[in-house]
């Protein structure tokens, strides 16, 4: 980018430098990103799965202790396997109760 | 003279009953009990704890279990919302000082010293040699970790952890952070400390002994029947957050902590380990009204010209601690042990304001 560039295209040309931030940014913090989808579902999946199966709660309060302001699409509680899924923000995760010492836990990433 | 022979019986039995009340008491399959009589200062405790719980907007106090232990028998036990005595409750990061425990019943049986590398015992931390398990303990490792929970999710360190990319093997993921701070030379709170060393531990005992230790060395000996550890997918106990018991066996700790690490005639954690873990990490920098990190615990000490943080409790009152309100206080000076779950969402619970009302309704002054 010339200088002369700069000074006939002064929009354009802040917004090409915020956008080469934005993709700096985005690649520095890309696994972080990658990963972050995830959280809603691989939380909402396990916690529940620990209030249901370790703490014995009932579903109903469970439901609303694992409760975000990010929604979750799908939610299936499989309670003869004690296995939770959970959907949200394109990402599913599955916890599973593995026996009375473990508890539950996350079932590796798909 | 029927009389005097009345008033010298009684006072031969009030010295009867008051040298049995200097003997100790302590738990057998279940707490005994001398709930203290109801007073004002009591309701004033009670009230603290328990406001009117709003499960909708979840804002405010909202305790779901208290439980005060005097001199080994509970005076005051009060459940709200889902849980009960059975329910092995989330303890979060009162794990962490679990996992101490756990650690000090290793340590007395000459497993490790605090100066030793926490290499020597997870290979992983090779990339941290100058990392030692003293270091650990004092939440120093120097290593860039993040610890937000739900305000900045995208950097957390924590979240991370537990929930993506770490969840499979959560000590290796902390081993993959950079150092940025000379060991020991820096306090910041990290969960992935916290489960290094329960690596550690693993590497100590074998991987088959590791899977039984939390509860053949401590849980089994303190009568705990309660407790629930979840693992990472390496098998690896999550020593940062996910220990489970009821309020009655987490007490249990509170109690064998409140007497230096002995559990009836058994000294299960040398009195050392106990010492290491009420010694205030030396470089810590204190925060305001900011518990102070030991080994493991939180301490209420007066450090670095800062007053104690929890302003009306004893200085040597010290706590395991954790998310959303979980705690365990052990007040020795004063012989009580409150252990404390909750699902608190918002910072309305103070420490100071529950040890405060729980002092005026249970110091012995008071009782007698």
């Amino acid at each position: 980018m010339s200088l002369s560039l700069i000074k006939r295209r002064p929009f354009t040309s802040v917004l090409v430098l915020l956008f080469l931030i934005l993709l700096a940014l985005g690649w520095s913090k890309r696994t972080a990103l990658a990963a972050f989808p995830d959280i809603i579902s691989a939380y909402t999946a396990k916690e529940y799965c620990s209030c249901r199966y370790v703490m014995h709660n009932p579903a109903d309060y469970c439901l609303a202790y694992v409760k975000q302001y990010v929604p979750t699409s799908r939610f299936i509680d499989d309670a003869a396997h004690k296995q939770v899924s959970v959907s949200g923000l394109g990402r599913t995760n599955t916890a599973v109760w593995l026996s009375p010492r473990q508890g539950c836990q996350l079932l590796p990433a798909p | 003279m029927p009389v005097a022979i009345l008033r010298r019986l009684l006072l031969v039995s009030s010295l009867c009953a008051a040298s049995l009340t200097q003997a100790e008491t302590w738990p057998g399959a279940d707490w005994s009990r001398a709930e203290a009589p109801s007073s004002a200062a009591l309701e004033a405790f009670s009230a603290y704890a328990f406001p009117p719980r709003d499960d909708v907007s979840r804002q405010g106090i909202r305790t779901d279990a208290l439980l005060v232990i005097r001199d080994g028998q509970i005076i005051y036990e009060r459940y709200a919302g889902p849980t009960k005595a059975s329910t092995p409750h989330l303890t979060w990061s009162v794990s962490k000082s679990l996992l101490a425990a756990t650690l000090g019943v290793a340590y007395g049986e000459g497993r490790f010293k605090l100066s030793e590398a926490a290499a020597t015992y997870y290979p992983p931390f090779a990339a941290h040699p100058e990392v030692k398990l003293g270091h650990l303990f004092n939440w120093a490792s120097g290593l860039n970790w993040q610890e937000d929970y739900e305000y900045a999710p995208l950097n957390s360190s924590v979240v991370a952890m537990l929930y993506t990319r770490g969840r499979t093997d959560m000590p290796a993921f902390v081993a993959s952070h950079q150092g940025e701070a000379t060991p020991g030379s820096r306090f910041r709170y990290s969960s992935g400390d916290s489960n290094v060393l329960s690596a550690a531990l693993k590497g100590m005992l074998g991987a088959k002994a590791y899977a039984d230790y939390p509860w053949t060395a401590l849980f089994e000996p303190l009568g705990i029947t309660s407790a629930v550890w979840e693992t990472d997918a390496s098998g690896t106990f999550v020593g940062s957050s996910y220990a489970y018991m009821t309020a009655r066996d987490l007490a249990r700790v509170g109690l064998l902590m409140q007497r230096d690490g002995r559990w009836g005639e058994r000294q299960l954690l040398p009195k050392a380990w106990v010492e290491f873990n009420r010694t205030a990490f030396a470089a810590y920098q204190p925060l305001p009204g900011e518990a102070v990190p030991g080994g493991h615990w939180w301490l209420n000490q007066a450090v670095a010209g800062a007053a104690k943080p929890w302003a009306d409790a004893p200085a040597d009152s010290f706590a395991a601690l954790g998310h959303w309100g979980q705690a365990l206080y052990v007040l020795p000076s004063e012989g009580l042990v409150i252990v404390r779950y909750a699902d608190d969402r918002d910072k309305s619970y103070q420490h100071n304001e529950l040890l405060k009302r729980a002092l005026l309704a249970f110091s012995p002054e008071v009782a007698q």
